[in-house]
């Protein structure tokens, strides 16, 4: 019987242990969903953000790039041009935007194939297409890459701040720099900037683009179950948010613009 | 600037910051100050009737930029100039470009603008310098005189209705560049002078700042009126022309390497500048192929600011 113990010890099942773990984030979830003051499983409170790095400049080869770090979210963003549009098409007053957002093979837990995720690309269209002044470079095409590193949650918003700092970086007209927060609704609690764990508890999610300055919404999205309430505190909170993440995209293009002028 | 990766040891890496440091101090403080990014406020003071230039726009009767860069102000324009976008070609420059394609009647030049330059055959001068009409001959021989990847310095002439860009080459001293270096920087490391093409006797080598960022630097080419060549001349001067001597080789990467240095230290590009650097660069005996090395470019940024120091210091 004692040499059965000692040997579960050792080779405890991988079913058991397995359960264990989905026990312990069962309950983690059920806080989430429950408590108002629980921290989440990364010690944040429910309405702290996870700190963000951004930088400008990783590419060297293309006219504005950044990258941006949001704790295990990392994604790339390449903006090339404003350059001759490459397709042969009928004469057009505007520039063209496009857009691509794919993900390495190895940005998720279960290796994929990398290949261009066209419901994110869309959506970052729609997000930087307000915010661009496309009229300021008829003829012509800016392409944005995206390319999500690591994916930890929040992967579009993330991409969409960082891409219009890049966007700035490479010198394109814009009306303001957009960023982009989203929230999750668990239960009675909403929480901002949800990992991909909580992304995954979530019963409703929002995204919100805002240009701070001109105080615009360029996007908004709104998925799963919301009562009305909710989603205007929400929205507040993301707008709140953006402005903040704002102030740190600013002073990011601040920094390498002085040593440049010299 | 931030391209600027060395491997530097821990005195270079203390010095080439006191050298950045020291520069930053001596910049005239307003040339920080002006310096914006897209949405910020610029303020105009209220005066009436100004007018919004380039990079700005109207928000709320209050002017905002659209573009991060350094705010210039001519009299009533106030404008963004950008530090790193595309060139922004102006009628007149001077630009080094290179042949992407070849159209009907027309070449397509890549100069680092949004959009491709292009060049006519008609804005050309033909190869026997006659004036006349270009026939459908000469548009097939378009070959013989420019190909795919040459690199030619020609002028902005103007933009037609639809925005696109038209050059005209219609001197001897615009045309194809042959055996040198072409060398790419930012567009505003170049300003507009009254002399792009420079000859420096000393090295018996060209020196071509082009406006967009292109820089030139190759073998002396003498200026020849057509008409003087003979046939047979040309035959017997053609395989001298092919030879470049070794010590002009070593002035054009020495002087290619100069301007390298310099842009990628943020510096902008003269000829003084470049000629200075070269031979800072034989004084202290560095080779060419050490002067990309992080030691020669603490020195020229100690030796720049220094420079910039006692030029401020004797203007007071």
């Amino acid at each position: 019987m004692s040499a059965a113990a000692a040997a579960a010890d050792t080779y405890s099942p991988a079913a058991e242990a397995g359960s264990k773990r989905r026990e312990r984030r069962e309950e983690l979830r059920r806080h989430l969903a429950e408590d108002a003051d629980w921290p989440r499983a990364d010690g944040r409170s429910l309405h702290d953000c996870r700190p963000a790095f951004m930088q400008t400049g990783p590419t060297t080869a293309a006219s504005g790039s950044a990258y941006a770090e949001f704790g295990k979210t990392k994604v790339i963003v390449s903006v090339f041009g404003p350059r001759e549009s490459k397709k042969a098409m009928l004469y057009s007053d505007t520039g063209r935007l496009n857009c691509s957002v794919s993900y390495t093979t190895f940005a998720t837990g279960i290796r994929g194939q990398g290949l261009e995720n066209k419901e994110y690309s869309g959506m970052l269209h729609k997000a930087l297409e307000g915010a661009v002044m496309l009229h300021t470079f008829p003829k012509t095409t800016v392409d944005v890459f995206a390319l999500v590193l690591e994916s930890g949650g929040s992967d579009l918003p993330i991409i969409i701040s960082c891409a219009s700092l890049a966007l700035a970086d490479a010198g394109i007209m814009m009306y303001d720099l957009v960023t982009s927060v989203s929230v999750s609704c668990l239960g009675k609690n909403v929480i901002i900037d949800p990992t991909s764990d909580e992304e995954a508890w979530q019963d409703g999610g929002l995204m919100v683009s805002y240009m701070p300055a001109r105080k615009e919404i360029t996007q908004l999205t709104l998925t799963g179950e919301w009562t009305d309430g909710k989603i205007t505190n929400a929205v507040e909170l993301c707008m709140d948010a953006c402005s903040k993440l704002c102030e740190i995209l600013r002073e990011r293009l601040k920094d390498p613009a002085s040593l440049a002028s010299e | 600037m931030r391209d600027l990766h060395l491997p530097l040891n821990q005195t270079q890496r203390v010095r080439l910051e006191a050298a950045l440091h020291e520069l930053q101090t001596l910049a005239p403080a307003a040339a920080s100050a002006a310096a914006v990014t897209v949405a910020d406020n610029i303020p105009v003071n209220h005066e009436d009737n100004i007018l919004k230039g380039h990079g700005t726009t109207d928000q709320d009767g209050e002017v905002v930029a659209t573009l991060c860069g350094v705010v210039e102000r001519v009299n009533k324009l106030v404008y963004v100039r950008t530090l790193r976008a595309r060139y922004k070609p102006e009628v007149g420059d001077i630009i080094v470009g290179r042949v992407i394609e070849i159209a009907p009647k027309r070449w397509r030049l890549e100069i680092n603008f949004s959009q491709d330059a292009v060049l006519m055959l008609s804005s050309m001068n033909l190869p026997d310098g006659i004036q006349r009409r270009r026939t459908a001959v000469d548009e097939l021989n378009m070959r013989s005189i420019f190909e795919e990847n040459d690199v030619v310095c020609a002028e902005v002439r103007g933009f037609q209705h639809d925005g696109s860009l038209h050059l005209q080459a219609r001197s001897q001293k615009y045309g194809k560049l042959q055996r040198g270096q072409l060398l790419t920087v930012p567009a505003y490391l170049v300003k507009r002078r009254k002399l792009h093409f420079h000859h420096l006797e000393q090295y018996d080598v060209d020196l071509i700042l082009g406006c967009n960022g292109f820089i030139w630097v190759g073998e002396h080419v003498v200026v020849r009126e057509i008409a003087d060549l003979k046939e047979d001349e040309q035959k017997l001067s053609a395989e001298a022309e092919t030879f470049t001597p070794i010590e002009t080789r070593r002035h054009i990467c020495r002087l290619a390497n100069a301007a390298r240095l310099l842009s990628a230290l943020g510096f902008t590009l003269t000829v003084e500048l470049i000629i200075q650097t070269a031979e800072a660069s034989v004084s202290s005996n560095v080779e060419i192929n050490d002067m990309l090395g992080a030691e020669f470019y603490v020195q020229t940024a100690e030796g720049e600011a220094k420079r910039r120091g006692d030029l401020l210091g004797k203007k007071r």
